[in-house]
């Protein structure tokens, strides 16, 4: 039988750097689990709303007045986007080689974090506004 | 070496170093190390590791040829690996503190020193050496110097481990994915004009895990002590494999 290694791993991800790129990638792995555990929330709504005419009615004035749901539609929302921006990023650089080194991947990675929050501030505007 | 800087010339520096001792500790701790070091010159942090190692003898480390070309003083400085002996105090210390740990994701065998048996296992898979079919020539297998610029960017790496370490990808699958410095290496062989094996290579990393767990996050490029960039390399592998596949 194998024998149990109990040597210490250093592996505290909070005290280790990682370049904005290494963070857009774990952001958006974190948001592809967050869209998988949140799906059931959009197919509830689509079911609401193919259910009837009045039950369609009542889901957008819910989405309108009520303010838990607001939340959670403007946080699936900005999940979306962080997830369709930065796997965007993804297939331009795996097809195109675009932002292969570090600064140019940087500065792409920047870029769309930036864009990923005026998308947001205009969700966030729209739904609450 | 302290003894030759006067004194007012010191100025006190924190630094504080992960320590565990497999005989006597049960866990790994940080121990906070007071050390004096001189004002006017910058020090590598390999340097205030021997200072420290006049204090606290027990504190353990590799090191071996201290300019960057063996590889072994790979560590965490500050959060970031790289070479003790080539990282300078002044881009190190943050609030006059210095943080030392061992490369992540590898076990501890004693204070900074990790046991690298895994990084090596996922080396030796790439065959890190020329495969020829033909019978040796009488003298040498001849390069011209278009090809052997291809290898420009690939043969330097020096195997410190500090890109492996610092992949996400590498710490989660160390056992399946080969980790940035040995997908450097395997570029090095297949590029080479020389080497005859490179369908049997490409075959090789064509599976879920030896290259294709990499997803760019690129801590590779940005620790790598010789300013190497293993993610374009694991690019350029999959590139290869792409067209060969259509």
């Amino acid at each position: 039988m194998k024998e149990k290694d109990n040597r210490p791993v250093y592996l505290n991800i909070l005290t280790i750097n990682l370049p904005i790129i290494g963070i857009s990638s774990f952001l958006h792995r974190v948001s592809g689990f967050v869209l998988f555990s949140t799906y059931l929330v959009l197919v509830w709504m689509l079911n609401r709303s193919l259910t009837s005419e009045e039950e369609f009615v009542q889901l957008l004035s819910d989405l309108r007045n009520n303010f838990s749901l607001k939340i959670l539609i403007f946080l699936i929302s900005i999940t979306i986007f962080y997830h369709s921006l930065i796997g965007i990023k993804k297939l331009i650089t795996d097809f195109f080689g675009v932002g292969e080194q570090l600064k140019s991947g940087s500065i792409i990675s920047w870029i769309y974090n930036v864009m990923f929050v005026l998308i947001s501030i205009t969700t966030l505007i729209f739904i609450f506004c | 070496m302290s003894a030759t800087i006067p004194l007012k010339e010191l100025k006190p520096l924190i630094l504080s170093v992960y320590r565990f001792d497999p005989n006597k500790d049960k866990k790994a701790y940080m121990q906070d190390i007071e050390i004096e070091v001189p004002d006017n010159k910058d020090l590598m942090v390999l340097d205030v590791l021997h200072l420290a190692k006049e204090k606290e003898t027990s504190l353990s480390f590799r090191r071996s040829c201290a300019e960057g070309v063996c590889g072994s003083d790979g560590m965490n400085i500050n959060g970031k690996n790289g070479l003790a002996c080539t990282t300078p105090l002044s881009e190190a210390v943050k609030r006059n503190k210095l943080v030392l740990r061992p490369m992540p994701g590898l076990p501890v065998i004693r204070d900074l020193i990790v046991d690298m048996k895994q990084f090596f296992n996922q080396f030796e898979k790439v065959k890190p050496y020329l495969i020829t079919k033909d019978d040796a020539p009488e003298l040498e297998r001849k390069q011209s110097p278009a090809e052997r610029e291809k290898l420009d960017g690939l043969y330097e790496c020096i195997l410190c481990g500090c890109c492996s370490t610092a992949c996400p990808s590498f710490w989660w699958n160390p056992d399946k994915f080969l980790g940035p410095a040995a997908l450097l290496y395997s570029l090095r062989f297949i590029v080479d004009s020389r080497d005859q094996a490179t369908e049997e290579r490409l075959d090789d990393l064509d599976d879920a895990f030896s290259l294709y767990r990499c997803h760019g996050i690129m801590n590779c490029v940005s620790v790598c002590p010789k300013g190497l960039n293993p993610a374009e390399a694991i690019s350029n592998i999959r590139k290869k494999l792409t067209n060969r596949n259509r």
